[in-house]
């Protein structure tokens, strides 16, 4: 027995560490969590009831038809992508107790696209203990860049500071000696703003802040529409979410403001489609308004990123019209396809959060911006264009047509720099080969 | 000055939408003791039903009496399928005063919901003719539409109509006896329940003009009146619950209370505000302005 | 009813709990969650049948009391650097503090006088965190009570350790609350809620009785908030909306409003409901409307039928330990 053993023992280690190469390859394919040989599942939560619904709960049809392409077309390495969608109603408890579902129960591989900072700071904890890679959060505060509080979380909207700077630049530069007023939201998105108008030192005429929500309220609209007639503002920049501009866009109608006053709204409220279904017969009093974006307009016929989301929407999102939220959907999506292709044939959590901080900064993406992904950054997107609202409620670029000028900066107190736009090109039909 | 006369009038416009919800919790609290959490998603959906008749009827002005109908039909069903079998399982019991605030509670999100299941969560436009364009007053433009205008006016009016109503017709007298005395107005022959019942329906025909007229000037959404929830029911308890006018006087008070509380110190305290008011104004009259001190309890 | 010896009380909560505590370790983290957010809502609960099924009053602003106690546990802990269950004390006695004040004008109003003014304090209050920027906006400040003490081993969740914690405090405030409604103080509420105008003439000083309810009912809201922040790891108003206020009183309703025991059962049903009825969405499936809309059809549906058909909530022979006393 003893003998033979050791006679054959050459071919017994063989055997071993053939097994033990199978079972190291064969393992991580299947036990991590979430992944099957076949499958991916992904996990998002936003708000698709509540008063903060409208326009977001879009979202996640956008997500899930990129994907339903995606998997139609092969999936990734092999594997289809599945999204589980999680009302939360925006609010935080609710986000809480949906992403326990998520992570507990459903045992996704990653969250993708969560939505808010309250929510996406009551499930911090969990996400941190249980590892999960959180990807490209929708929201802009700037917070979630921080690697040590969050240490698997990829913000990708450039921060409010950032913006607010870049806005600042931009009426330095063009609109020297007008009197401005500020229109915010008063909180931290708010706050944020502030702080980046103040490192820009833009001064205002009139500050005017309103609570979350309250917009809804005719005479908070009466209220700032009397704010900026009684501060002498021709120039209104209004840092605030979308059913807020378009409140505000009926306040200054009503007030017969409307050509009076200039107006410049940051990119959190200003898509077209979203504030033409608010304002309705009301939408062109927005015309001739300035807007800051960091992803190109939906109606850009032009654009590679578009026509190609387009005809994605049209094929597997059928009835849902393309507007900024279908294409931050879209846009999530595709860079979710390509972190999961470069996490490997047998994709972890760990290589996953790998390939974002190696190879984030060189993925395809619609926006003008660079992504700043790297090991020792979680901050995605910096950078915006200015584009003028038409008609149609839609942005076009104030340089003219397919022309853009990009700003980009930090959350600090880094110059605000101008530069041509370039990003990579789309990946042909679609479909990421990275 | 200009700036006074403006956070006026912007306080008067919003406080006669609070005014007709508040005169629609007012209704069913006479008719049965109820405070109806629910009248703001009874007039959502009677609202919803008007925006589909106008797309149809391509007329705001048409489309008004059918979401007005709506409105006092959903409120009557509400009231004959739910609330009446309610109180008589209830009464006499612990939660006699508390289950039907459950009830009309699971009626407002079941209606949210619905509403959101048929139209989706997303923001539609019911629109009016009438300009939401400021009047001009020599050369400068004053807070105040047509619209707001049609929104004071149609406050006015259904207050006036439920004022006569009450005062003139029998079906008011019955209404109020049903209310202040059930087991003798039944022995006089007063049908108690079927009054209640209609005392529900014009409160939900009051609910239904408060969405159809103030929608046009924002917009329609299965969230779009949660403020007038609040608002509404302020409103009421500050004018005292048991009268018609308590309840317009209570929504005036209310917006404009809050459009200067808006202009002078600050929207995160508005609510807050409101709280204040209305702790001033219950010590000083526990049974609101206009309120009887000999009322029932509840 | 014969009364039990609160020692005996004591001890028969204490084997609940302890066998509560055990069998956690054969559930998993989900379950541990559930099983806190049950402890809390009970706790919540029990200070809403504290108040108004024993002293008659209704409120429907307990959710910003809750959001007393959470940010007050919340700013002790950030800016004192006390334990967190002294937190938890604090936050409880914030609640107190705001239920004094609040109950001193709740014993001269009655019925919708009260639930309008309440109303009001729900909606009102939680928005004050945007005015105060110590109070950390709308995104909220972080509370984090650390990890589970480490004797405990390394494969003791965070969620179970919530879970110990929740029922610790669930079992303290039913027994503290259980005896006090046996004393002398219970009675006067009982009597106050039958019959305030007898009660008066007994004797009963009955605007005090009333402001007593309404501290200690906000005494354990307060506590109640502080653990909800726990839960949460962070106080934001959104956390404390006024369908949180809505949630408690219906929790009560479903307890049958005035049965402390009770509580548990109105608990377990608020947290059993949403996932029941998502379970159904996600079955019935459909387009995206269904599915985010059909979870809140349901809920409203059972809600208005548990009303109508179980109104005095759910009959508990076996919990008389815990169950309403009559005389």
């Amino acid at each position: 027995m003893f003998v033979q053993r050791r006679t054959k023992g050459g071919i017994i280690a063989v055997a071993v560490a053939a097994a033990a190469a199978l079972v190291a390859s064969a393992l991580p394919a299947h036990a991590e969590t979430g992944v099957t040989g076949s499958t991916i599942k992904l996990g998002v939560t936003l708000p698709l009831t509540g008063a903060a619904a409208p326009g977001y709960n879009k979202i996640p049809g956008a997500m899930n038809a990129y994907f339903s392409y995606v998997n139609a077309n092969g999936g990734v390495n092999g594997r289809q992508i599945k999204l589980i969608v999680k009302d939360d109603a925006y609010s935080p408890s609710q986000t809480l107790s949906v992403t326990n579902d998520l992570i507990l129960k459903d045992k996704v591989f990653a969250l993708v696209g969560t939505l808010g900072t309250a929510n996406n700071e009551a499930t911090t904890r969990l996400v941190n203990s249980q590892g999960v890679p959180r990807l490209f959060v929708n929201t802009g505060f700037s917070g979630f860049a921080d690697m040590k509080k969050y240490p698997t979380t990829f913000p990708l909207f450039p921060s409010y500071a950032t913006e607010a700077k870049i806005m600042g630049k931009y009426l330095a530069d063009n609109f020297a000696g007008r009197k401005v007023a500020l229109i915010y939201q008063d909180d931290d998105f708010g706050m944020d703003a502030l702080k980046g108008f103040a490192t820009a030192g833009t001064s205002f005429v009139a500050k005017i802040p309103y609570a979350a929500l309250s917009q809804a309220d005719p005479s908070v609209i009466g209220k700032w529409v009397t704010s900026i007639v009684a501060s002498g503002a021709d120039t209104v920049v209004m840092f605030g979410v979308t059913s807020a501009t378009g409140a505000l866009a009926g306040g200054l109608y009503k007030a017969n403001l409307i050509g009076k006053v200039q107006l410049i709204l940051g990119s959190v409220g200003s898509d077209g489609t979203t504030l033409k279904g608010l304002l309705g017969p009301l939408a062109p009093a927005l015309a001739g308004s300035i807007a800051a974006s960091f992803l190109p307009s939906p109606a850009d016929a032009t654009d590679e990123y578009i026509t190609q989301f387009k005809a994605i929407n049209a094929q597997y999102n059928a009835g849902a019209t393309f507007d900024n939220n279908i294409l931050v959907g879209m846009n999530t999506a595709m860079l979710t396809v390509q972190a999961l292709r470069a996490a490997g044939t047998s994709p972890t959590r760990a290589s996953l959060i790998k390939a974002i901080e190696t190879k984030g900064s060189t993925w395809a993406s619609a926006a003008f911006s660079p992504i700043l992904y790297s090991a020792k950054s979680h901050v995605g997107y910096t950078g915006y264009w200015f584009g003028k609202l038409g008609l149609d409620g839609n942005a076009v670029s104030v340089d003219g047509p397919g022309k853009y000028t990009l700003y980009t900066t930090d959350s600090g107190s880094a110059p605000v720099v101008k530069a041509a736009a370039t990003r990579p090109a789309m990946p042909a039909k679609g479909l990421p080969k990275n | 000055m200009q700036i006074f006369f403006n956070t006026i009038l912007v306080g008067l416009s919003s406080g006669a939408i609070y005014a007709l919800m508040s005169l629609a919790i007012v209704l069913v609290w006479r008719s049965t003791r109820v405070v109806n959490f629910a009248a703001a998603g009874q007039a959502i959906l009677s609202t919803y039903i008007g925006y589909e008749a106008m797309t149809r009827m391509h007329n705001y002005w048409l489309s008004l009496p059918v979401a007005i109908l709506a409105g006092a039909l959903i409120s009557a069903l509400v009231e004959a399928i739910i609330m009446r079998p309610l109180a008589k399982r209830t009464k006499g019991t612990p939660v006699e005063s508390i289950a039907p605030v459950i009830a009309t509670l699971g009626v407002l999100g079941g209606i949210r919901s619905l509403a959101g299941l048929i139209w989706g969560n997303t923001f539609l436009q019911y629109t009016s003719p009438l300009s939401s364009k400021g009047y001009m007053i020599g050369h400068t433009t004053i807070p105040f539409s047509p619209q707001n205008a049609a929104i004071v006016v149609g406050a006015a009016v259904v207050l006036l109509l439920f004022a006569a109503l009450f005062k003139f017709t029998r079906l008011g007298l019955a209404l109020r006896a049903a209310s202040f005395q059930p087991e003798i107005s039944r022995l006089s022959g007063v049908r108690v329940d079927r009054v209640r019942t209609i005392g529900w329906a014009f409160a939900g025909a009051a609910g239904a003009v408060a969405g159809a007229l103030v929608t046009p000037t924002t917009y329609l959404s299965p969230n779009s009146l949660d403020l007038l929830l609040v608002s509404g029911f302020v409103a009421a308890v500050i004018g005292g619950l048991e009268s018609l006018i308590g309840a317009v006087v209570g929504g005036v008070v209310l917006g404009v209370g809050f459009a200067f509380i808006l202009q002078y110190i600050g929207t995160s305290v508005t609510f807050s505000a409101a709280f204040i008011i209305l702790i001033i104004v219950l010590l000083i009259r526990p049974q609101g302005i206009f309120g009887k001190g000999s009322s029932r309890e509840a | 009813m014969k009364h039990k010896s609160p020692v005996i009380r004591l001890l028969l909560l204490i084997l609940i709990g302890a066998a509560l505590i055990i069998g956690s370790g054969y559930v998993d983290q989900l379950r541990s969650y559930q099983g806190a957010q049950v402890a809390i809502f009970a706790i919540a609960i029990s200070s809403i049948v504290l108040l108004t099924g024993y002293s008659g009053q209704i409120s429907l602003g307990h959710g910003a009391l809750m959001a007393v106690g959470g940010y007050a546990a919340v700013l002790c802990q950030s800016h004192l650097h006390i334990p967190y269950p002294f937190a938890f004390l604090i936050g409880a006695l914030a609640g107190g503090v705001a239920g004094f004040l609040l109950g001193i004008a709740a014993a001269r109003l009655r019925g919708p006088y009260l639930a309008g003014t309440t109303l009001a304090l729900a909606v009102g209050l939680p928005s004050l965190a945007n005015q105060f920027h110590i109070l950390g906006g709308e995104q909220g400040l972080l509370f984090d009570v650390g990890n589970p003490p480490a004797s405990l081993g390394s494969d003791f969740t965070q969620y179970r350790w919530f879970f110990v914690v929740a029922v610790i405090a669930a079992i303290l405030v039913f027994w503290l609350l259980r005896n006090l409604l046996s004393t002398r103080y219970g009675r006067r509420w009982r009597a106050l809620r039958a019959n305030p105008t007898a009660a008066a003439l007994s004797g009963i000083n009955v605007a005090q009785a009333k402001v007593l309810a309404f501290t200690l009912s906000s005494t354990v809201a307060g506590l109640a908030g502080s653990l909800f922040a726990m839960l949460l790891g962070l106080v934001a108003p959104l956390a404390f909306t006024l369908t949180l206020s809505f949630t408690l009183v219906t929790g009560a309703v479903l307890a049958g409003v005035s049965n402390l025991g009770g509580s548990i059962v109105g608990a377990v049903v608020l947290v059993a409901i949403p996932e029941l009825s998502n379970t159904a969405a996600t079955h019935f499936g459909g387009s995206d409307k269904v599915t985010a809309n059909l979870p809140g059809v349901i809920t409203s549906v059972l809600l208005i039928a548990t009303v109508l058909f179980v109104p005095n909530g759910p009959k508990l022979p076996r919990m008389k330990f815990l169950a309403r006393t009559r005389q």
